[in-house]
């Protein structure tokens, strides 16, 4: 079964069709590419599937759950984190802190036992740093550990906010541009997490992405888009050379 | 300079980094147990009147520092605090119980004004928060069996199984208590999932919710969390002045509220306790200037507000992390001598800035 699908989902915005009649399936264990023209709505897709918008009409399952009314915050306790385009981090924070956020969904514990820092909470916060600290060393992140956000390099920060979303232990997991404002050695590096990140952790990804060898190196499956609507979907080689793809980037 | 070597993520939890920090602050809590053997009743009672606002400014702090929300109406809760603090002594609760029962109330109202409170955010928060401040006032006046209206109400003494907190050196050392106890519940808010999910919306609220964070309840427990700490420190501060009447909590009482955390430097606990210490002080250090100053000075009226809004003016734009700020930077420059250098901590401009959704 298809870990997320999206059922003829649509969003406009006034008289702009953002996304229209769209559908797609994503399996489990696959990573799923969205490229596309500025303003195909790549983007769009990502805010919908996390609630930030509704959607006009259709419906998006994940793991066979309607998911398309589900509260914002509810999104990552069904085990999807995502990124942001251009890094959402809590700025005045440390690294480490940003991670313990990121494991928030697996608190069990309340206010007036935060309050008083109860044993729960002493035990809850050590299994919380382990986390925090496994993802670290996925990332290669311990030099930055105790800084704040607001004294990172654009790269960190980037690399910073997928080990944030790693935290929640996802099952499936939206990349936002994760290349973007990144050098050609760190894209590099980039590749090789992904395929780390899907395959030891067995993490679904979707990513939306400009960088087409990045694209075409780390992603299974890749779906065109233009002006909101479906283009192909397929192989990224064939994607590549598909005829309405290649007018959408190139005109005729 | 220090370093410190760690081994295990507990040190990490510890409420003390290191063993220099575990020192410095016994030996400041014990020159303040002391204080009552050097000190005459005069100056315990101002210190005690510093550590009620310091109450109050962890309060605030919680809530505009940490969770980015900026109330302009705490003397709203102070008052509730106070009034509910003489209201329940005057019925014959017994005094611990009053005080609690006080801030539970001040609390339960805050929660109840974080209801529509938390779709605001800015300057309409701070408006909408100074209106509640207006009706708590005009509440206090017109209600006049509660509160006693504009006649005011007398503030029975807090005494409790033959203790009489009333006194000058046992009500220096119950706000003391009270102080450390309101310190430690918040240091333990803050490195635990409650606390963290406050930062979290004060830096982002869109990757907050895609953490899984509810705003809307963060906030309220915030604006909860905030009201009754400064519920508490009203039901204190009504002790202080013995006699409560609506002109006690006035729209500048919470503006003063407000520029303690400011001053004293935003989002730190230090910043709250500074900034009381500037606020409780400021007024006798004016005094004592007043009488070194050439009469045709000394005697302009609003000479007091003027050099509050003046100091806060040059705090603002020399240093927006307030006082706490100038610390850590007077502490840099001490554990880098003689090798500080000047754009340590140079002010740089952001420029990266996420276009927002919302």
């Amino acid at each position: 079964m298809s870990l997320l699908v999206a059922e003829r989902i649509g969003v406009s915005f006034g008289g702009v069709r953002a996304v229209q009649d769209l559908s797609f399936a994503v399996e489990a264990g696959e990573v799923f590419s969205i490229v596309g023209p500025n303003g195909a709505g790549k983007t769009t897709i990502f805010n919908l599937i996390s609630r930030f918008y509704d959607v006009d009409g259709g419906r998006l399952l994940f793991d066979g759950a309607d998911i398309t009314r589900l509260p914002r915050h509810g999104v990552a306790e069904r085990g999807i984190a995502r990124t942001f385009q251009n890094t959402e981090l809590f700025e005045r924070e440390t690294v480490l802190n940003n991670l313990l956020i990121g494991c928030h969904v697996y608190r069990r514990t309340g206010l007036v036992q935060d309050l008083l820092f109860l044993p729960a909470v002493r035990r809850q916060e050590l299994a919380f740093r382990r986390t925090a600290e496994d993802v670290i060393d996925l990332l290669d992140l311990q030099h930055y550990r105790d800084q704040v956000i607001a004294n990172l390099p654009y790269g960190i920060r980037k690399m910073v906010e997928v080990a944030r979303a790693l935290c929640l232990k996802p099952r499936l997991l939206l990349l936002d541009e994760p290349s973007s404002g990144l050098n050609p050695e760190e894209t590099e590096d980039l590749a090789f997490w992904i395929e780390d990140i899907n395959e030891e952790l067995g993490i679904t990804v979707i990513m939306v992405e400009h960088d087409m060898n990045l694209v075409a190196r780390a992603s299974d499956r890749v779906m065109a888009l233009a002006d909101g609507a479906l283009l192909t979907i397929g192989a990224p080689e064939e994607v590549r050379r598909h005829p309405d793809v290649l007018r959408a980037y190139l005109g005729d | 300079m220090r370093f410190i070597r760690k081994t295990r993520y507990e040190q990490d939890l510890a409420l003390f980094r290191h063993g220099g920090q575990r020192f410095w602050y016994g030996l400041l809590l014990l020159v303040l147990l002391a204080a009552p053997l050097l000190l005459d009743r005069f100056y315990l009672g101002e210190l005690a009147l510093v550590f009620i606002y310091a109450i109050a400014g962890v309060g605030l702090m919680l809530l505009v520092g940490y969770t980015g929300l900026v109330s302009l109406g705490h003397a709203a809760f102070l008052a509730i605090g106070a009034y509910a603090q003489a209201y329940l002594l005057v019925r014959g609760w017994p005094f611990p119980a009053a005080l609690a029962a006080a801030t539970l109330l001040t609390a339960a109202v805050g929660g109840l004004v974080a209801l529509p409170a938390v779709r605001m955010t800015g300057i309409y928060l701070a408006v909408a928060t100074l209106a509640f401040a207006v009706i708590v006032e005009h509440l206090i006046m017109n209600w006049t069996s509660v509160t006693g209206g504009f006649r005011g109400m007398a503030v029975p003494a807090a005494t409790w199984l033959g203790m009489d907190f009333t006194g000058p050196t046992a009500f220096y050392l119950l706000c003391l208590g009270v102080l450390v106890l309101v310190l430690w519940l918040a240091l333990n808010l803050l490195r635990s999932p409650s606390g963290r999910a406050m930062l979290a919306v004060r830096d982002s609220e869109i990757s907050a919710e895609s953490m899984g964070i509810h705003i809307a309840r963060t906030k309220a427990l915030a604006f909860a969390l905030s009201a009754g700490f400064t519920g508490l420190a009203g039901g204190l501060f009504a002790h202080k002045i013995g006699y409560l009447a609506p002109d006690a909590f006035t729209f500048l009482i919470s503006i003063q509220l407000l520029l303690m955390v400011v001053v004293g430097g935003l989002g730190s606990l230090h910043g709250a306790v500074f900034g009381a210490i500037f606020i409780g002080l400021l007024p006798q250090g004016l005094a004592v200037l007043r009488d070194t100053l050439p009469p045709a000075v000394a005697q302009l009226p609003g000479l007091e507000p003027g050099i509050f809004g003046l100091i806060l003016i040059l705090f603002l734009i020399y240093e927006p992390l307030g006082i706490y700020g100038r610390w850590i930077k007077v502490r840099a420059w001490l554990d880098a001598f003689p090798l500080y250098r000047r754009a340590t901590h140079k002010r740089q401009k952001q420029y990266l800035r996420t276009e927002r959704l919302q």
